[in-house]
């Protein structure tokens, strides 16, 4: 994996590789993977040997980067060692640490303590519990603690793929959380931030540390509006109550108008068009807006009309089809897809 | 979303229903890292990308410092086209040795002779063959028959070169990974048909066989892991155009579709349980059962396609290797 690591760095030098090595040992975690396989992970994308030795039990336990078990050696060529949690992990190069070295020795050393259970708190899912409703209230209030939030303050939740490609990356209160879309790059931004410098993003709504997991949810539909490369960025508070109300809904169960909806999107124009009539007042302003003769607007709305049950131009109809269209792109997000490699 | 983890995270502890096999967790770990490197879906606007992103390594990685040595030779492909081939040996290897030639794995549109071929060059230093392998004409410039008949006209190259090459007669394999999987098993019809070179062994790989894409596996990981439906219409149709799925595909270029499967050499099938080669590759062995012939197949738990390419390091991509090697040794080894 490291060469592959290496030649993703040249493909896109602005992806997130630590990033990666997080996601792939918060998997190994998740997935019960013994020390042999931790190791040869570590192994496998730092491109050499993996060693780790347990203070107690006296064992030690070296991988090559092709996850064979190695006989007792290599001592001179150890690397970054790390003592934690009553045990070493290093590294095992001919020269000088690399830039992931400490990064995946870190790693590696809490995915060892929490298989040898060693660690009664999951470190890495300190992140993940402040923004689980699931998680004790208290228990969250600790968590943000220790995250160095302050209980008063406000916050927003973004998130990305862990494949979002970045035009510059800051130092940010960051992680990977396991969410039911797989794993997704999540940051903590002060209430004030409403910006991040990388695509696809959403960005949550502003809550005291008790609801950040509102927030969160509310970033996970604002990323899922997201559609690269028209709508790189979504800010939730941009659609406030209709993000908090999709947030809470289950989106991908039967929605009556969203069901009547799809017929209409099979229309390869119905994406356009819906959006340029929902922004507008007049069908004159949505064909300017679509940049479409009037005509042909007029034509699309009495095909639209004929496929609903209700006019979306009358009064309460304008509601049901702009929250219908809204839930629809949520639906059929391709925003947590890997992004075409061709654009970058 | 259920009440539970409504507008949050999934808990842990309950699995939602699953329709297909999950992905083994040391694999998933990888795809973490493989992510965007190869996309799980590859509609025919990304070739191009992927042919930069799926070039093989150098020759010297794929030696890696071994007692290996490289040579290159140039053979005349379909039609009488110079085509180039790589011939790895090992450095004292004397008189003739077992031959293997490769086709590489790629979906038919991108790849090259070092595109994984860390696997095969281990046969090199493990058994003592000479490995060849060619660069094949990909699609979708050159549609069927030529990638095909570029690995056939390879195998008579080493046939009739055999002496000069060091390659035994009696101990000729063909192996192909993914899609070349799929070339080499319609280069051992083809070779049985015409009265070709004799092989003692076809080793398919996560094989790509059948063109019609009406296997449940073939819908069951739209999206996700490597190689998807879309992916495989994608090379399909770079190969046969419009004819992909309909009446006029010929069982050497899908090889699925064959019904006369007797009197094959013996067959090595694996593939992973997770992923759209799945339930082909299997028919596939079953076929060659029911027609009297010998196959060997292994089906791993959880793995998507190719992930001993992609995550050589895991569990079941050791098992997968180890196991493969067994029956190399078997048919090839001294």
């Amino acid at each position: 994996m490291q060469e592959l690591l290496a030649r993703l760095k040249a493909l896109d030098p602005n992806a997130s590789l630590a990033l990666r090595i997080i996601a792939c040992f918060d998997e190994l975690v998740r997935g019960g993977v013994n020390i042999h396989g931790l190791l040869g992970a570590a192994a496998s994308l730092s491109g050499c040997v993996a060693g780790y030795a347990g203070h107690e039990s006296a064992r030690t336990l070296r991988v090559s980067p092709g996850g064979e078990v190695l006989k007792d050696g290599g001592v001179e060529k150890r690397v970054g060692a790390l003592e934690a949690d009553g045990m070493t992990v290093w590294l095992e190069r001919d020269g000088p640490a690399r830039v992931n070295d400490r990064m995946i020795l870190e790693r590696l050393a809490l995915a060892l303590a929490i298989r040898s259970g060693h660690t009664a708190e999951d470190p890495l899912r300190r992140l993940g519990d402040l923004l689980d409703a699931n998680v004790d209230v208290e228990q969250r209030r600790a968590a943000a603690a220790k995250l160095g939030l302050a209980p008063r303050q406000k916050y927003r939740v973004a998130t990305l793929p862990l494949f979002a490609t970045w035009n510059q990356h800051r130092e940010l209160l960051e992680d990977v959380v396991h969410t039911r879309f797989g794993p997704l790059h999540v940051c903590v931004l002060r209430a004030d931030v409403k910006q991040i410098d990388a695509s696809p993003c959403g960005i949550g709504v502003a809550t005291g540390v008790d609801d950040l997991h509102r927030s969160f949810a509310t970033a996970l539909v604002s990323l899922r509006l997201c559609a690269i490369p028209e709508v790189p960025v979504v800010v939730a508070d941009d659609y406030g109550g209709l993000v908090d109300l999709l947030a809470q809904c289950t989106i991908d169960r039967p929605l009556l108008d969203v069901e009547e909806l799809e017929s209409v999107m099979q229309h390869p124009w119905a994406a356009q068009t819906l959006d340029a009539l929902l922004r507008s007042a007049s069908i004159r302003d949505a064909s300017r807006i679509a940049g479409v003769h009037h005509s042909t607007m007029q034509a699309r709305l009495e095909t639209i009309r004929g496929l609903l049950s209700f006019d979306p131009m009358d009064g309460i109809g304008r509601t049901r089809v702009g929250l219908a269209f809204l839930a629809w792109r949520v639906r059929h997000s391709t925003a947590l897809d890997l992004p075409p490699p061709t654009g970058r | 979303m259920n009440e539970r983890t409504l507008g949050s995270i999934e808990a842990v502890d309950r699995p939602a229903r699953r329709d297909r096999p999950a992905f083994d967790p040391e694999l998933r770990a990888g795809l973490a890292i493989v992510g965007g490197m190869f996309p799980p879906t590859i509609t025919s606007d990304l070739i191009d990308f992927m042919r930069v992103s799926y070039a093989g390594p150098s020759v010297d990685t794929l030696i890696g410092g071994r007692s290996i040595c490289c040579e290159e030779r140039v053979f005349e492909g379909y039609e009488g086209h110079a085509l180039k081939a790589s011939v790895f040996r090992h450095e004292r290897a004397s008189g003739l040795r077992p031959g293997v030639l490769f086709a590489h794995s790629g979906g038919l549109m991108f790849g090259d002779r070092f595109s994984g071929l860390d696997r095969m060059i281990d046969f090199v230093e493990l058994l003592g063959v000479v490995l060849v392998s060619i660069e094949y004409r990909l699609a979708p410039e050159h549609r069927d028959p030529y990638p095909r008949e570029d690995v056939y006209a390879a195998l008579e190259w080493m046939a009739s070169h055999a002496e000069s090459l060091g390659v035994r007669l009696d101990r000729l394999l063909i192996a192909g990974a993914s899609a070349g999987g799929g070339l080499a098993a319609g280069v051992a019809l083809a070779a049985r048909d015409r009265g070709g070179p004799r092989l003692c062994g076809q080793l398919l790989d996560y094989p790509m066989l059948d063109d019609r894409g009406l296997t449940k596996s073939t819908r069951q990981f739209d999206g996700i892991g490597v190689w998807d439906r879309v992916s495989n219409e994608t090379g399909w149709s770079a190969l046969l155009g419009d004819a992909r799925g309909g009446p006029d595909v010929s069982v050497y270029a899908a090889p699925a579709r064959a019904t006369q499967l007797h009197d094959l050499p013996p067959a090595f099938l694996d593939v992973g349980s997770a992923e759209i080669f799945r339930d082909e590759t299997v028919a596939y062995a079953d076929a060659l059962w029911n027609a009297g012939g010998d196959a060997e197949l292994h089906v791993w738990p959880g793995g998507f396609h190719a992930f001993d390419i992609f995550a050589p390091h895991t569990a079941l991509s050791r098992g997968m290797i180890a196991t493969r090697s067994a029956w190399m040794s078997r048919v090839l080894g001294d």
